[in-house]
């Protein structure tokens, strides 16, 4: 590990909310992984004799979160969405890391034309609202959790071919990248060697603050029944499912997977929130 | 360069964006897998309703005659005929344009005031039991969905409570005649006081839910940009000549805090277009957003095509508006590049 990175986290260590923040992202990491061996139930087989039984407040311990519509138990399904809320969050993070790196190094590198047209088509999805473009894509591509990664993904990698561009820009004026251009160095193993380290850093922050954002748009997906099927585990399909049982006093259906939406989001914005200011007070130090 | 030039250079450059939206909202129909009309019209469609709607939609065409013929159309308000209610798409967004806009605009309003309030007193009272609870509830804020908030609002206030409506935007029964189509307005204006207080407290949850990512983020940026200017010299010296604090922080600090937040703001306009398809979609609001995603249900892929268009062009709009706000503010951005 470089030294670069240590300072960060020894500034990172600091911040206790942002501490937390990454233990309770570990600790739902851990939850949805280990889920199948967690889940005392299957979350998708249906018990039609036990629907919307109320949970461990009315003493029943057996489905202690309580069961929903279907009679499944609320609980072992919390913990399978948590496995499909996270991985749509990695998968998308990592769709948009490469894409995002790729088409902000290659027109900040090459240059003129090359930016100028990649530049002007990035500008062309940043003119979308957010969320309006991941629905209308999901909408078109129909049913799927690999075709709603894919929308939320095309959506997020033009921001950070952006952010990627702007850090190149400053960094290829170096002293260093022009000392290896000088003796003769190819433009991929500058990019790789020279570039892509430097640029790492706020990268890393935007795409932490960008997972709590997916997770969020992976919910709205479900909630709205888009791109996302409304029998699956996830959390913002669960909680839409347990709508119309609110008002007649079944809350636990919506209130439970609401919170683990919560809880994930808030965890990983600390998360990002604690490295941007450890990074800043980095950049402050130098 | 003046202000009316900066804005003119700014509307050219919008005119190759708005064409490449128009493109992706174009293709969108096409990337559709299988058959789109297959889709569109389910297996029970007869071979004539097919043909009918193929022929409507241009798809026997060229793919550049079709882009073609849907652009120009657009430009003039066309967007052909939705294929559920067969009424045509511009209509039916008009006939909902006003609920969102009245939604939206009592929401932004909310955030902004609030926004500025709450971070100007964060700022001032730094690292203070104020602070921290402001800066805990904007963490929560950007950290709900906006869905979920709006469920449980229901929930709390209109279930438990009974203080206010659960949907809709006006309780049957009520009429408000159409003058302007926003029912706060139209009911002061025909001085129907009842229908004013019901739309209003039909209005209270999906604005609040609206705001509060809005409002959230609003305060951390007015927080920190005070915070910056509060390091200023100039601020020292009007301390240091005897200028009241209340008066320094408004007066002085909040005017030059102000651009980093209204950049935000224009952000966030984007945020809650897609916020009010959520909100509305929770509230039974009939607005744009609920049209949206009741048209994407039926596969009404002309309807979601226009609205996605028209939603889009309203935002290249108001991020000219915007920037054309603070290159008024801050003379500086008229002049780079």
């Amino acid at each position: 590990m470089t030294s670069e990175w240590k300072q960060i986290i020894i500034e990172f260590r600091k911040n206790k909310l942002a501490v937390v923040g990454f233990y309770i992202a570990v600790g739902l990491l851990l939850l949805s992984v280990l889920a199948p061996f967690l889940a005392p139930h299957d979350p998708l087989e249906p018990n039609l004799t036990a629907k919307l039984i109320p949970g461990f407040w009315a003493g029943n311990w057996n489905n202690f979160l309580g069961t929903d519509n279907l009679g499944r138990d609320l609980f072992s399904r919390i913990l399978y969405g948590g496995t499909i809320s996270l991985r749509v969050g990695y998968i998308v993070i990592l769709i948009t890391a490469v894409f995002g790196t790729i088409l902000g190094v290659v027109p900040a590198y090459y240059g003129k034309a090359v930016d100028m047209f990649l530049m002007r088509i990035v500008d062309v999805f940043l003119a979308f609202p957010p969320l309006l473009l991941a629905l209308a894509i999901a909408a078109a591509l129909g049913t799927g959790l690999e075709k709603a990664m894919l929308a939320i993904s095309l959506t997020y990698i033009p921001g950070m071919a952006r952010i990627v561009r702007s850090s190149v820009l400053t960094v290829k004026t170096l002293p260093y990248v022009e000392a290896s251009q000088s003796m003769g160095a190819s433009s991929t193993w500058i990019i790789v060697r020279h570039i892509l380290p430097n640029i790492l850093a706020p990268a890393v922050v935007y795409l932490t603050l960008l997972l709590a954002d997916a997770i969020l748009y992976t919910a709205a997906l479900g909630f709205l029944g888009v791109g996302i099927d409304p029998s699956t585990p996830e959390w913002g399909a669960m909680l839409s499912s347990g709508r119309d049982y609110l008002l007649m006093g079944q809350w636990w259906v919506t209130v439970f997977p609401g919170i683990m939406i919560v809880l994930a989001v808030l965890s990983f914005n600390l998360f990002g929130d604690g490295l941007r200011e450890s990074l800043d007070s980095k950049l402050r130090v130098q | 360069m003046g202000l009316f030039k900066y804005f003119i250079k700014r509307l050219l450059l919008a005119v190759p964006t708005i064409i490449g939206v128009s493109i992706i909202v174009f293709l969108l129909i096409h990337i559709i897998p299988g058959d789109p009309v297959q889709v569109m019209l389910g297996n029970k469609a007869t071979e004539a309703a097919r043909t009918a709607l193929t022929e409507r939609l241009g798809l026997n065409q060229p793919l550049y005659t079709q882009y073609w013929n849907w652009f120009t159309h657009s430009l003039q308000g066309d967007f052909g005929i939705s294929v559920t209610s067969y009424e045509p798409v511009m209509s039916e967004v008009m006939s909902r344009f006003t609920a969102t806009i009245e939604l939206a605009f009592i929401s932004i309003i909310i955030a902004i005031v609030l926004g500025i309030i709450f971070g100007v007193t964060a700022a001032r009272y730094r690292n203070q039991p104020a602070d921290h609870i402001l800066i805990g509830f904007s963490l929560l804020g950007v950290s709900i969905p906006v869905f979920w908030l709006g469920i449980m609002l229901i929930f709390l206030f209109a279930a438990v409570l009974q203080w206010l409506p659960v949907s809709g935007r006006l309780t049957m029964g009520l009429s408000i005649p159409h003058i302007t189509g926003l029912y706060l307005v139209d009911s002061l204006l025909t001085g129907n006081m009842r229908a004013f207080a019901d739309s209003l407290q039909h209005l209270i949850l999906p604005a609040i839910s609206l705001a509060t990512i809005p409002l959230a983020i609003i305060v951390r940026v007015t927080r920190s940009s005070m915070l910056d200017v509060l390091h200023e010299d100039y601020i020292r010296t009007a301390r240091a000549k005897g200028v009241p604090r209340r008066r320094v922080i408004f007066k002085h600090a909040l005017k030059n805090a102000m651009i980093p937040v209204l950049t935000v703001i224009g952000l966030q306009l984007g945020t809650l277009l897609g916020g009010a398809i959520l909100t509305e979609t929770v509230f039974a609001w009939p607005g744009v957003g609920r049209l949206l995603v009741t048209a994407i249900s039926n596969r009404d892929y002309p309807t979601v095509q226009g609205i996605v268009f028209l939603i889009s062009v309203l935002f290249v709009a108001i991020n000219i508006i915007v920037d054309c706000c603070y290159a008024y503010l801050d003379p500086r951005i008229r002049f780079e590049e």
